[in-house]
C-alpha cells in the first residue's frame, strides 16, 4: 500500500495526470490529492473533545476506531455555517493518522495534468496559511486551490495540537 | 565479537531454554539456603546447571562453558555433602549464576563481549580444594574427608558434557543427554566411596519448563485447554450470526414485528451471553500468574538482608493470583521499591529487635489476592512503622512544605508526604536509598496503571503499603455520568463513592470548592469548568459528587448527573489528541457514539 502510493506520487510530479478531489468551503473550491483520502462520509454525532485547539470539532467512532475531526472552515478563519445535508467529512490519512476534514460539499474527482499547477500567489488574504498550499489550478472557468494538507500538521503545530491546555 | 551460529533456531532454543532454568534456579537456590538438606532441590539445582553447562559447550560458548563447569564443581561437592552450605558459598555460587545470566544476555544480545570471568571464578576455586573445605566447613558433622570423590564425580559429568557436545541436533536432544547422564555418574561417583552416609537416590524431576513462561514478553504460551474453550465460543459466536441472517431473512419474508421482536430480544440475550464469555476467555488468556513479579524477591531481600545485617523472613501469599500481561510488566519496580523499603526503613536490626521485646528476625509479608475487580497487592512488615512526627520534620527540613501546611494535617495526609518528589529520611545517600526518588517512582507506576496505593501504619508495630490495580487496562468497568448533556465515563477502578448533595453544602477555602465529607474536607472540581462544557442546567440546586481516588489522593468531582455503570473498551484518540489534560481515552458506546474517558491522574495532578 505504502509502496504503490509513493509510486503513484513520484509519477504524478514526473508531469503526469494526476486525480484531486474537489471540495467547497464558503464558495471557494480546493483540491487534493485523492490518494489521501480515505472515504467520503455524511456528517454524524461528533463527540466534543475539551481543551483542544477552536477548530477540532471532536471525535467521530469510524466503524470501532475514534478518530479527530477537524473543521476547515474554522481551520482556515472563514465564518461559521450550519451543517446542511451536503455538508461532507473527508476521512484522510495524514501523517500516518486517519483524520476527519468537516467540508461544506464534495463535488468530483477531476484529472488534471501536473503542469497545471502554478504555485501559489504570493499574496494569500483568506487565512490558509501560505505553507498548505501546494499551488493554484486555473483551468477556463475555474480556480482550484490545491492543498497539502501534511504541511498543514507540520511538526510545530502538531505539537500545538496536543499541548493546548 | 558477533555471534557466528548456522542455526538460529538452535540458538533461540538454547536461549529461551537456559533462560527458563536460570529464572528458576535462583528461586530453588534461596529454597536451598532455608532447607539445605532438601536432597531432590539440590538435585534439581545441579542439573540445572549441568544442561546450561552441556548446551553452551555444545553451542561453543567458551566463557559460559568456563562459569558453569566450575560453579557446577562447587555444587557437586555441595550434593555430596563434603560441603555445607554456608551463605559465603551461597554467595559466591549466586554471583556465579548473575555472571552466567549476563553472558546469557549478552549471547541474546547478539554480541558476545569479553567479560571478567577470573574474579567469580577465583572465588569457586576456594571451595574445591580440600583446605578449603576444613577451613569454610562450619558444621563438620561429615567428616569431609572423601575430597577426592570430587574427581571422579567430575570425570563422568564431564564426559556427559562431552555427549552433549557431540549430540548431533537440537538443543532438545542435548539437554536429553545431558539430563540422563548424569543419572549415572551420580551411581557411579559414590561407589568408591567408604562413605557411611546414605547415597542420595538421583531422583528424577519432571523438567520443569511446560508451563512456565519465558522470560521474553513478545510470545505467549496459552494453556490448549483456554485455546479449545475460545474456539468453542467462536463457535457459538458463528451460530448466533446465522440466527440472525436467519432471522432478518424470515422477518423479510413476513414474520410479524411482533414475532420479530420477540425472537431478537432472545437473540441479543444470548449474544450478550457468548460475547462476554469470549471475553472472559481473552482475558484470560492475556494473564499471567503474579508470580512471574514476585518470584525474584526471595533473593533480593536476601542480598538486602545480607548488606543491611537484619535478618528477614519473606512470606509470601497468592502468588498463582492471575492479572493482565500489561499490569504484570508495571508493578515490579514499584514492588521493588516497596519491598527495599521495608527493609531498610521498616526492619530493625537484630539487636533493636530484641530490645524493643520482639523477635530477632523480621517479617516481610508479600500477598496478592483478587478483591472484586482489582487485585490488591500488600507488603507488610513488622518493623518500626513510620514516625508521623519524624516524616512532617524531614519534609519541613526539606522545605517540601510549611509550617502552617503541616499543621493543618491529619497523620494521613502526612503520611502522605512521603510520596513527594525528593523526600527521604535517610540522612546518608546509599545505594539502597536516601535519594528520595524511591516513593515517587512508585506511586507515578502505581497512576498509570489506575491504581490506589494505601497505607496502614502503626508506630512500633510495623507498616503496611497497600496497592490496589486494575485486573485489565483494556476493557475497564466504568462510571458513565454526564456532565451538562455530555456523556463521559470515569473509571470505576478509581471512583471511590458517588453522593447526591445540595450545592448549598459546598464550602470555598482558599478559592477551592471543597466539601465536609464526615471527618475530612475534600477538595472539588467542577467537570464542567475543566471541560468547558456549556452550562445547559443552571437551575439546579442538587448535583451528583463522584469521589475519585489516585494513590493516595482523593478528589470529588462534580457532574449532572449519575447514568450507570458499564464495562467499555478503551480505544486510543490517536496521536494528535494523546495529550490532553484529564482525558484519558475514548470508548464506544452501544448508540455507536464516542465517550471520552475522564482520566483521574491527570485531575487531580491538575487540582493538587
Amino acid at each position: 500500500m505504502e509502496t504503490a502510493l509513493a509510486k503513484v506520487k513520484s509519477e504524478e510530479y514526473g508531469g503526469e495526470l494526476i486525480q484531486l478531489v474537489s471540495f467547497n468551503l464558503e464558495k471557494e473550491e480546493y483540491g487534493i490529492n485523492v490518494l489521501m483520502v480515505r472515504e467520503i462520509i455524511r456528517m454524524l454525532n461528533i463527540t466534543r473533545v475539551p481543551n483542544t485547539p477552536h477548530y477540532v470539532e471532536g471525535v467521530i467512532n469510524l466503524r470501532g476506531k475514534v478518530i479527530p475531526i477537524i473543521n476547515l472552515r474554522k481551520k482556515f478563519d472563514l465564518m461559521d455555517a450550519e451543517y446542511d445535508k451536503r455538508t461532507r467529512i473527508m476521512v484522510m490519512e495524514v501523517v500516518g493518522e486517519l483524520m476527519g476534514f468537516i467540508v461544506d460539499e464534495v463535488s468530483e474527482v477531476i484529472r488534471i495534468s501536473e503542469k497545471e499547477i502554478q504555485p501559489p500567489p504570493p499574496v494569500v488574504s483568506s487565512g490558509i496559511e501560505q505553507e498548505c498550499m501546494a499551488g493554484v489550478i486555473n483551468q477556463a472557468e475555474r480556480l482550484l486551490v490545491l492543498l497539502d494538507l501534511e504541511k498543514m500538521f507540520s511538526a510545530d503545530e502538531r505539537r500545538l495540537f496536543s499541548n493546548v491546555a | 565479537m558477533a555471534i557466528d551460529c548456522e542455526d538460529q533456531e538452535l540458538l533461540d532454543g538454547f536461549l529461551a531454554e537456559t533462560t527458563e532454568l536460570l529464572e528458576k534456579l535462583d528461586d530453588d537456590l534461596i529454597s536451598l539456603e532455608k532447607s539445605p538438606e532438601d536432597a531432590d532441590l539440590m538435585n534439581r539445582i545441579f542439573r540445572s546447571i549441568h544442561t546450561v553447562k552441556g548446551a553452551s559447550s555444545f553451542l561453543g560458548f567458551d566463557m559460559l562453558v568456563k562459569v558453569t563447569h566450575k560453579t557446577e564443581d562447587v555444587l557437586n561437592r555441595l550434593r555430596k555433602v563434603e560441603l555445607t552450605l554456608t551463605p559465603e558459598i551461597m554467595d559466591v555460587i549466586l554471583e556465579a549464576v548473575d555472571l552466567v545470566k549476563t553472558l546469557v544476555a549478552d549471547i541474546k544480545g547478539g554480541d558476545i563481549v569479553e567479560r571478567d570471568l577470573e574474579g567469580t571464578i577465583a572465588k569457586l576455586i576456594p571451595f574445591l580444594s580440600e583446605n578449603a573445605v576444613e577451613a569454610t566447613v562450619l558444621a563438620p558433622v561429615f567428616a569431609p574427608k572423601e575430597e577426592k570423590a570430587a574427581a571422579p564425580a567430575q570425570a563422568p559429568a564431564e564426559a556427559a558434557a562431552a555427549e552433549a557436545q557431540a549430540a548431533p541436533a537440537t538443543p532438545q536432544e542435548a539437554k536429553a543427554e545431558a539430563k540422563s547422564e548424569p543419572a549415572p555418574s551420580q551411581q557411579v561417583a559414590p561407589a568408591p566411596q567408604p562413605k557411611p552416609q546414605p547415597v542420595k537416590e538421583p531422583q528424577k524431576a519432571p523438567a520443569k519448563g511446560g508451563g512456565e513462561d519465558l522470560a521474553d514478553n513478545s510470545t505467549v504460551r496459552v494453556d490448549v485447554k483456554r485455546l479449545d474453550d475460545l474456539m468453542n465460543q467462536v463457535g457459538e459466536l458463528v451460530l448466533e450470526r446465522n440466527r440472525m441472517i436467519q432471522l432478518h431473512s424470515d422477518y423479510q419474508a413476513g414474520l410479524s414485528p411482533a414475532d420479530f421482536g420477540d425472537d431478537f430480544g432472545k437473540l441479543s440475550k444470548r449474544l450478550n451471553f457468548v460475547t462476554s464469555e469470549l471475553q472472559m476467555q481473552v482475558l484470560k488468556m492475556r494473564m499471567l500468574p503474579v508470580e512471574k513479579v514476585f518470584k525474584k524477591f526471595p533473593r533480593i531481600v536476601r542480598n538486602l538482608a545480607r548488606d543491611l545485617g537484619k535478618e528477614v523472613d519473606l512470606v509470601i501469599y497468592g502468588e498463582e493470583t492471575e492479572l493482565d500481561r500489561s499490569v504484570v510488566d508495571e508493578i515490579g519496580d514499584p514492588l521493588i521499591h516497596l519491598i527495599r523499603n521495608a527493609l531498610d526503613h521498616g526492619l530493625e536490626t537484630p539487636e533493636q529487635r530484641l530490645a524493643a521485646g520482639k523477635d530477632r528476625t523480621g517479617t516481610v509479608v508479600l500477598s496478592a489476592a483478587h478483591e472484586g475487580n482489582q487485585i490488591v497487592i500488600s507488603i507488610k512488615d513488622n518493623g518500626r512503622g513510620i514516625d508521623p512526627d519524624k516524616i512532617a520534620k524531614k519534609a519541613l527540613d526539606k522545605g517540601l512544605v510549611t509550617d502552617e501546611q503541616v499543621a493543618a494535617m491529619g497523620t494521613r495526609e502526612i503520611l502522605d508526604l512521603i510520596f513527594l518528589p525528593g523526600f527521604s529520611t535517610k540522612e546518608q545517600t546509599t545505594d539502597l536509598s536516601g535519594r528520595g526518588v524511591g516513593m515517587d517512582v512508585v506511586r507515578t507506576n502505581i497512576r498509570k496503571l489506575n491504581g490506589i496505593i494505601e497505607i496502614k501504619n502503626e508506630v512500633g508495630q510495623g507498616s503496611e503499603f497497600i496497592l490496589k490495580l486494575p485486573l485489565t487496562l483494556a476493557i475497564i468497568q466504568s462510571l458513565l455520568v454526564e456532565v451538562e448533556k455530555e456523556v463521559y465515563s470515569i473509571p470505576l477502578a478509581s471512583v471511590i463513592e458517588t453522593m447526591r448533595v445540595s450545592k448549598k453544602e459546598f464550602h470555598m477555602i482558599g478559592g477551592q470548592e471543597v466539601l465536609k465529607l464526615r471527618d475530612s474536607v475534600l477538595p472539588l472540581l467542577r467537570l464542567q469548568q475543566t471541560f468547558g462544557c456549556q452550562e445547559v442546567y443552571t437551575d439546579r440546586d442538587t448535583c451528583y459528587v463522584v469521589i475519585v481516588g489516585v494513590a493516595e489522593k482523593r478528589i470529588g468531582l462534580i457532574v449532572t448527573r449519575l447514568l450507570g455503570q458499564q464495562e467499555v473498551a478503551i480505544k486510543s484518540l490517536g496521536k494528535f489528541l494523546s495529550n490532553l489534560p484529564g482525558i484519558g481515552g475514548s470508548t464506544i458506546m452501544g448508540d455507536g457514539r464516542v465517550a471520552l474517558i475522564v482520566d483521574p491522574i491527570g485531575l487531580v495532578g491538575g487540582a493538587a
